[in-house]
């Protein structure tokens, strides 16, 4: 599903963001990466996405390679991903109902089967009463989930979220990492980025940690 | 295709959004586009009004010869005989005064009380001459040989000026054209491009959802053709009006100008304005997405 080896990346300012990186990640694994502030985190996830390209080694995703140049393959590999970005990137003056409809719109569903979808997504990660609630009028904790459903929704085989535990309080921060965790499944795999390593209590996954850019060590959960 | 039906809610609430967030900019470019559009409208009605009244004229090229009033009626018969024989006629016949009186009132219609005014009749009778157009000049020539013939009046002068006429306006014509193309495609596409700046973020989202490019950019492309269109739809209207009444003005006073029939012009004109403002609209968003594209 992922398949990075010797990844480099380096940044047009010259900053080493990420360098050796050697990553395999099978259908239905749950990963978590952490690390220090600055440890190549997000620029891990924006490989994957496709946002960033590897300066050198090689990255797969889902089957397609993440290189430069290649818009139309970046654009499948991200039709079949689910990303929750770390600032939501949900659109504002929309409901919430409408922001996770956006995020298969061009699946080539119908109309009925968009809105069918998305309030079942938005059930799942517990908003139903906030689905015609505009974006900016929703907490933290509801624009994280909100941007989760519409993650969701997609059916993605591979989901990316990037510090989704981020200011929120610990009852929150768990609630969402719950969420995130029951999408995973044997087709989905979920990846997360956290600095909240004290609330992964888990006994399955992978628990990554980043320093420097680099892998620091790999703990399987159990 | 499948896409942009089941989005159809979805895409027009993403043009509401583009017009409303630049809403004053958006309401002066539809009516500048309206505007352009009519003066395009009127000086292309200009056009075709002075081409079918040539062609009419054209049509009924004639000559009128005048005679001595010395000559005999059978002589003038003679005369007119003769002048059918010329290579080029297609008829000639014998306007008497009483005819050319008729005549006239016909053609002043309601002004013909002036004629009241004369103790007399003031018209001669002439030989009135079909010809074929293009052997005009053969046949002055012939006609000037023919004795009793005191003078000729012909409708060349008249053909000659409306021809220039006519000249004079296909060329504000062509230049309105163009004038049209360009200030259309620039409004269309700074507007668009303006609406794209105003969406930058919203678009980066889409493009990192997968979106296609064509998703994301028909909300613009609507855009686009709804100032063009809606332009072009607000000026025929007025096109349309504005015709009612040079018609008014121009056929109850002056019967005698061939105009071609209102309702052929105004058709013509909406067909004209329809695909020149669906063609200039999706040209505009083109323009304005690809400059935004190169712009990012
Ligand atoms: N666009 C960029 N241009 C140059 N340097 C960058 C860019 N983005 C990130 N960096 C640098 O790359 C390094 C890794 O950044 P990254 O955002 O991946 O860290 P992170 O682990 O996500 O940090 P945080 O936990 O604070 O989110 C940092 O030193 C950062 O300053
Ligand atoms: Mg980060």
């Amino acid at each position: 599903m992922i398949e990075a080896k010797n990844l480099c990346l380096r940044y047009a300012d010259g900053t080493l963001a990420l360098h050796d990186i050697n990553l395999h990640v099978e259908p239905g694994e749950l990963v978590y990466i952490t690390g220090p502030s600055g440890s190549g985190k997000t620029s891990l996830l924006k490989l994957f996405m496709g946002v960033e390209f590897p300066t050198s080694g090689t990255l797969k995703v889902l089957d397609h390679a993440v290189t430069k140049g290649q818009a139309s393959n970046i654009r499948r590999l991200r039709m079949a991903l689910g990303p929750v970005f770390q600032d939501f990137k949900l659109v504002k003056g929309r409901s919430s109902l409408e922001n996770i409809m956006l995020g298969m719109r061009f699946f080539g569903f119908s109309s009925r089967e968009i809105k069918e979808n998305a309030r079942e997504a938005l059930i799942r990660v517990g908003l139903e009463h906030k689905a015609e609630s505009l974006i900016e009028n929703l907490s933290w904790g509801e624009s994280q989930r909100v941007s989760i459903a519409r993650a969701v929704v997609r059916k993605p085989a591979l989901i990316l979220a990037d510090e989704p535990t981020g200011n929120l309080d610990r009852d929150n921060a768990l609630n969402i990492l719950e969420i995130l965790k029951a999408c995973k499944n044997e087709k989905t795999a979920v990846i997360i980025t956290t600095h909240a390593t004290h609330l992964i209590n888990e006994n399955d996954g992978r628990l990554i940690r980043l320093n420097g850019g680099a892998v620091e060590r790999t703990d399987e959960l159990k | 295709m499948k896409h942009l039906l089941n989005n159809a809610d979805y895409f027009l609430k993403e043009v509401k959004a583009i017009v409303r967030i630049n809403l004053l900019s958006n309401i002066l470019s539809f009516i500048s586009t309206a505007l352009i559009f009519f003066i395009l409208a009127m000086v292309i009605s200009g056009w075709w009004m002075s081409n079918h009244v040539i062609a009419v004229i054209q049509g009924e090229a004639e000559i009128n010869a005048y005679f001595a009033e010395s000559i005999s009626s059978a002589e003038v018969i003679q005369l007119a005989d003769a002048i059918k024989r010329i290579d080029g006629v297609r008829e000639a016949q014998l306007i008497n005064e009483g005819q050319a009186y008729a005549r006239m009132v016909e053609i002043l219609g309601k002004e013909a009380r002036v004629l009241e005014y004369f103790d007399e009749n003031p018209f001669s009778p002439f030989i009135e001459i079909k010809i074929h157009l293009e052997r005009m000049d053969a046949v002055l020539a012939e006609l000037h040989l023919l004795s009793g013939i005191e003078h000729v009046r012909d409708n060349r002068d008249v053909l000659e000026r409306l021809r220039n006429l006519a000249g004079i306006i296909r060329f504000l014509g062509y230049l309105i054209v163009t004038a049209v193309g360009i200030s259309t495609l620039v409004i269309i596409s700074h507007i668009i491009r303006q609406g794209i700046d105003n969406n930058r973020e919203q678009i980066n989202t889409l493009r990192l959802l997968g979106a296609p490019e064509s998703f994301i950019a028909f909300p613009f492309l609507l855009v686009g053709l709804l100032l063009s269109i809606g332009g072009g739809i607000l000026a025929t209207m007025l096109a349309a009006y504005a015709l009612r009444y040079v018609y008014a003005q121009v056929a109850g006073p002056l019967p005698f100008i061939p105009l071609p029939p209102r309702e052929t012009l105004v058709l013509n004109l909406i067909i004209l304005i329809a695909s020149l403002s669906t063609f200039l609209g999706i040209a505009g968003s083109l323009f304005g997405l690809f400059a935004a594209k190169n712009n990012q």
